[in-house]
């Protein structure tokens, strides 16, 4: 591992073991082009090496990302990206574990492992790529459809959508961030903060599809989000609360660390793996219990 | 006289008689006595406290080959009050409902603190009855309630003769109780001697030397335990090397998840309860992608929350072992009743066609030895690997040599995984390779040299998602190949006990292979030449072995727990012989005569499938079981 470290980490690494740029399958201008952008920058400024790093990916058009990156890629069932790297990150603390899901990922289909992941804490940085539309399926309601949106659209049918950023906080999430891909290089300040917390980071990533959600588009984005204020405090929950409401109240989208609290977390161990970590099983003592 | 062979049956209140704690007593007492104890169908309801539970434990010198049939020899009461409706016997629900299992010339001991029961019919049967007011002595004489199944004990091993002198029960009340103070092993010792006492002077006031019942320490050539079966295979999956496990509690899988969150950590591993069904298998996938040998642990309904990931373990080519402890009914069922009803979804469950072995252990040995081959075969074939068991397996407690557990060895073949070396050697690296076995190098994430693309969607050999139609054939031919290297390599016929050529022939699969052994004996001995062959490991079907085996049967008969013959359909399916049934699904284990009857019906009658019914309750008993 030293000696790869040691090579310098540069923006083309993260274009080896990958599909072609050319081969991309997302639309021209999707916003996803940006969160790859910003990824590729926030690791290659951490000097993270493709080997020990695992992306896993839900459904959609956002799970095709680590297709498009260099690094281990799992790409399991939708809803499932936290659960996976839950599992890896518990048994191997050493691998750099990301998840990347859509909003009907996290928040639909996958909530009740986004919420659980929120209070256990694991030391993962997910990323939401959220656009408020389910793409790959031609563009239905996710559950951040309807953003900006004027109340009278909303019906039983399509409940107006809900706020990410507090769900996460509600949740016990101890990083809580948003950004916003048509700025990516902000974003990637935001990942490598999240790269870097002792803890479960999320990050929430408007990320615009510009084929189905034809009303928070990249120019609705840019009118309405707002980097948070410099005096902000983040380590304050109540704070973040407060600023919360304040963006809500005057019809704006805070871009920024909204919440960073990490708790006092012991270590753990890689699991064991290899034949000779595990030849000297000794199950005595656990026969002996029914001696 | 009949000597260290009977079975015995201990009946109460769920949680508040102590039933479970007095036959655990029983049993390691009995074990460090060097007599084998089989304690598998258990009754118990889905309710915390109130309703009826029994606990029947079969005791021999030599190691019993079944449960045997429903009659017990020796019957203990502990309930006092429950049931007051219930003429003309008051309060005894224990008694009402096994008093009929009582063989004749049989021992009932009970605890007449609220009366005694009019025990004229017993007796007309040369039942030996003793009215022990167990609850009032510890009440009233010890001030200790809990200790009434103590005075029980006592009161028992005077019945049976055993213990005089008190050295088994001392020994294992001082470990048990030490930690809580003297006080508390005085107390017990105590209520062990006031039940001898209560037993001796009934035995004087009839003038009875003997009851027909003994038990006699046999010399000790090595320790036995007492062990269940979700015990045994929870100490498998540690020798294996599995080093993460994920459950959600249910009924009869939860005691897999409490023993692994207790001793796993002690080996390096973790445990996690997950939130839910699908965090438990996802999470274990997840230790595995890492390469973790991991497993998780359900029963029915778990394993229909968990079927999705089926297809992401065998599509992504991640191994992960599953625990279904089988319990009865579709939906939520019976959750504390055994049945054999979860084949088709561990077989056939998940959509599209996914590489899966199948394995089912049928006593607590195999659940030992099997689990140690089933972490093995995920690892070699890289898929999800079942392991079906069932609750009256899983709960069930069985004496073995713990020589037996010692003698076993784990083999950790990691060959499969590529490491740093290799990948220096030969140069480009692809997760799904086509090779000739099927079976792809995988790497681990963090191996300096290479990284992987896994997905669960179609893709070509290096993991990138493709719906090239060559590559789809060529990925699907790679995966099912699979199957056939283990059919070749690892796949195991079926045991065959007894000569099959024009015989009759009993098909078994999983933890029916006891009964189905005795019942094997009960037609011997009524004339009835008839074959076992009985299998462990289901799937992929093991054709070649069987097929020519079958074809020189005389009569082919599945016996299972379910309705419709599940493993019945996929050996006719497969072998192309028909295939007669033999089936029980009301949660009551099954018994050997059943069976052997059965057996005769089948093949004087001629019919094709009997079904087995328990007779009616005649008399009412309390609601809530």
């Amino acid at each position: 591992m030293a000696e790869t470290k040691a090579q310098k980490i540069s923006a083309k690494v993260w274009e080896e073991n990958a599909v072609p740029r050319h081969r991309i399958q997302w639309c021209p201008g999707c916003g996803d082009f940006g969160v790859l952008a910003a990824l590729k920058m926030a690791l290659t400024k951490l000097e993270i090496t493709p080997y020990e790093l695992l992306i896993v990916t839900g459904i959609g058009c956002s799970g095709q990302i680590r297709n498009y990156l260099n690094g281990n890629g799992f790409h399991g069932t939708h809803g499932g990206p936290l659960a996976y790297a839950l599992g890896a990150k518990m048994v191997n603390p050493e691998l750099k574990v990301i998840s990347m899901g859509g909003d009907g990922d996290t928040f639909a289909i996958g909530v009740e492992n986004f919420v659980h992941v929120c209070r256990r804490d694991p030391e993962i940085m997910h990323v939401v790529m959220d656009n408020g539309v389910y793409g790959l399926t031609k563009g239905q309601h996710s559950p951040t459809h309807g953003r900006g949106m004027g109340l009278e659209v909303f019906s039983e049918e399509a409940p107006p959508p809900f706020s990410p950023l507090r769900l996460a906080l509600t949740a016990g999430a101890t990083f809580v961030a948003q950004s916003f891909s048509g700025d990516p290089k902000h974003a990637a300040e935001i990942y490598v903060q999240a790269l870097q917390h002792k803890g479960f980071a999320m990050v929430n990533d408007f990320s615009p599809c510009v084929t189905y959600n034809k009303f928070n588009t990249y120019d609705w984005y840019r009118e309405h989000v707002e980097e948070i204020p410099a005096d902000h405090d983040p380590s304050d929950l109540n704070a973040a609360w407060d600023l919360l409401n304040d963006f809500d109240r005057r019809g704006r989208l805070p871009l920024g660390i909204i919440y960073r609290n990490p708790r006092n977390k012991k270590a753990f161990r890689r699991a064991p793996i290899w034949p000779q970590e595990l030849a000297d099983a000794d199950v005595r003592p656990l026969l002996r219990l029914f001696a | 006289m009949i000597v260290n062979n009977l079975k015995l049956l201990v009946g109460g209140v769920q949680l508040r008689d102590g039933v479970v704690t007095m036959t655990d007593v029983l049993g390691r007492i009995m074990t460090r006595a060097g007599l084998y104890v089989l304690a598998m169908e258990r009754g118990y309801a889905s309710t915390i406290y109130g309703a009826h539970q029994f606990d029947p434990m079969r005791i021999t010198e030599t190691p019993p080959l079944s449960w045997g049939d429903r009659e017990v020899d020796v019957l203990i009461a502990l309930d006092y009050d429950s049931n007051p409706d219930a003429a003309p016997q008051p309060n005894r629900d224990t008694v009402l409902r096994h008093g009929r299992e009582l063989r004749d010339g049989g021992v009932l001991i009970y605890d007449s603190s609220t009366g005694e029961i009019d025990a004229g019919e017993l007796e007309r049967r040369g039942i030996k009855v003793f009215p022990v007011p167990a609850r009032t002595v510890a009440r009233d004489e010890l001030k200790r309630d809990v200790v009434k199944n103590i005075v029980m004990v006592g009161a028992l091993f005077r019945v049976l003769d055993f213990d005089p002198a008190g050295t088994y029960f001392r020994t294992l009340i001082e470990e048990r109780f030490l930690r809580k103070g003297q006080q508390t092993v005085d107390i017990n010792i105590r209520a062990a001697q006031r039940g001898r006492e209560l037993v001796e002077s009934i035995l004087q006031a009839k003038g009875w030397t003997d009851v027909g019942y003994r038990l006699e320490p046999r010399p000790l050539r090595e320790p036995l335990l007492l062990i269940s079966g979700n015990e045994a295979l929870s100490i498998g999956a540690i020798k294996a090397g599995c080093r993460f496990y994920a459950g959600y509690p249910i009924t009869p899988a939860s005691a897999i998840l409490e023993f692994m969150e207790e001793h796993l950590p002690k080996y390096g591993g973790r445990a996690l309860q997950g939130q839910n069904e699908r965090e438990s298998i996802r999470a274990a996938i997840g230790a595995a992608l890492a390469g973790v040998r991991s497993m998780v642990g359900t029963s029915g309904p778990g394993l229909s929350l968990k079927s999705e990931e089926f297809g992401v373990s065998g599509m992504t080519e991640t191994p992960v072992v599953i625990v279904d402890t089988q319990r009865a009914g579709p939906s939520t069922g019976m959750p504390t009743k055994s049945e054999q009803g979860d084949l088709y979804l561990s077989v056939f469950g998940g959509h599209s066609e996914v590489p899966r072995i199948v394995l089912a252990p049928a006593t607590q040995e195999e659940c030992y030895t099997l689990m140690m081959e089933a972490h093995e075969l995920a690892d070699k074939y890289q898929c999800p690997v079942f392991f079906l068991t069932d609750l009256n397996l899983s709960e069930g407690r069985k004496a073995v040599p713990e020589s037996f557990f010692l003698s076993q060895k784990a083999r950790i073949d990691r060959s499969t995984l590529v490491t740093e070396e290799d990948l220096r050697r030969d140069g480009a690296y692809r997760r799904f390779a086509v090779t000739p076995s099927g079976i792809s190098p995988r790497l681990l994430p963090g191996t300096p040299g290479a990284v992987f693309k896994a997905s669960g969607s179609e893709h070509d050999e290096r993991g990138f998602v493709s719906t090239d139609p060559l590559v789809r054939k060529a990925q699907v031919d790679k995966r099912l190949r699979k199957l056939q290297t283990y059919l070749k390599e690892d796949g195991r016929p079926p045991q065959v006990f007894g000569k099959v050529e024009g015989r009759p022939v009993l098909i078994g699969w999983g933890s029916t292979r006891p009964v189905i052994l005795e019942a094997q004996q009960r037609l011997q001995a009524r004339g009835i030449e008839a074959a076992v062959v009985h299998f462990t490991h289901l799937w992929p079907f093991p054709t070649e072995a069987a097929k020519p085996l079958l074809e020189q049967a005389n009569t082919v008969i599945c016996i299972e727990q379910n309705f419709t013959g599940q493993f019945a359909e996929v050996v006719q399916a497969h072998c192309l012989v028909p295939v007669r049934r033999i089936l029980k699904y009301n949660g009551v284990p099954l018994y050997p005569s059943e069976i052997a009857e059965g057996v005769e019906a089948i093949l004087r009658q001629g019919v094709s499938t009997v079904r087995i019914t328990d007779g009616p309750v005649p008399v009412k008993v309390s609601e809530g079981d």
